[in-house]
């Protein structure tokens, strides 16, 4: 009983903590406040996986986009140096506005709507699954996604490195 | 309201927000930290799924892992995306990247 108060308890945290995170990146005119709610709201989601019984998933949570999406991001921010008064902080027109809210309202009255008319049954706990079984499954019916990723990986890698690279000379 | 109700809108939370602040902001990183948002919401709702309801929660939490992967290469490329747009445009402003012949 104490520890289903706790659980309820918990998803109240880590559900302000998504909201709040979401907020800030969304709203946030300096782009490294936006970062820091991206942040925020991607520490919420590991505590949510966390709950659901699968620390693998929010470990990886934590190395991937903590550790390396987030980095990649500063230094994205750091190329395009935008402070306090850059391009975020202008103005919007009215239809921008509508748009926006359009787009916030759109998923939410129709995804929201239909989660709450139409329920799917679901189990009080949360199936056990450990790394081991992960990765059985890793190399078992599912190599070719996870060959398949590592390919898709090195392609974007040295993608990028060539769209980056500056010719000499020019083009 | 079960607890698969309740994680899938908290997916849904996320999407929507994803989505408002990839149509308000102005400038490419900005859009990618919506992004980031968006294909967070969708790896919550798939463990969710995977681990709530009785499908393979394997298959549910593998998935998740490869959307964490495509995440790091779609950043990966943003920004290279972005070193070539503040090269050749001088802004990251994504009104000003509108024309197709550089």
């Amino acid at each position: 009983m104490v520890m289903d108060i706790l659980a309820k308890l918990a998803f109240c945290f880590y559900v302000a903590v998504v909201a709040c995170g979401g907020i800030l990146a969304v709203a946030a005119k300096n782009l490294v406040r936006a970062l820091l709610g991206l942040i925020l709201t991607l520490f919420g989601v590991a505590g949510m996986y966390l709950l659901m019984a699968a620390p693998l998933v929010a470990l990886m949570q934590i190395l991937i986009y903590v550790g390396a999406v987030s980095v990649l991001i500063f230094i994205a921010i750091m190329l395009v140096r935008t402070g306090p008064e850059g391009d975020e902080s202008k103005p919007r027109s009215f239809r921008d506005m509508l748009y926006a809210v359009l787009g916030l309202l759109a998923p939410a009255v129709i995804l929201g709507g239909a989660l709450i008319k139409r329920p799917v049954a679901s189990s009080p706990t949360p199936i056990e699954v450990t790394a081991a079984d992960l990765g059985k499954g890793l190399l078992g019916p599912y190599t070719l996604a996870f060959e398949l990723i590592s390919v898709v990986l090195l392609v974007a890698m040295a993608g990028a490195v060539l769209i980056a690279f500056e010719r000499r000379g020019g083009r | 309201m079960s607890a698969l109700t309740l994680y899938q809108l908290v997916a849904v939370l996320l999407l929507a927000v994803g989505i408002f602040g990839l149509i308000w902001r102005r400038t490419l990183v900005g859009m990618l930290i919506c992004v980031e948002l968006l294909l967070n919401g969708a790896g919550l709702s798939l463990v969710a799924a995977a681990q709530l309801t009785p499908a393979s929660a394997v298959l549910g939490q593998l998935g998740t892992l490869l959307i964490m992967g495509l995440a790091a290469a779609e950043a990966t490329l943003v920004l290279a995306i972005v070193v070539v747009v503040m090269r050749r445009f001088k802004t990251s402003e994504s009104e000003a990247v509108s024309e197709l012949k550089g």
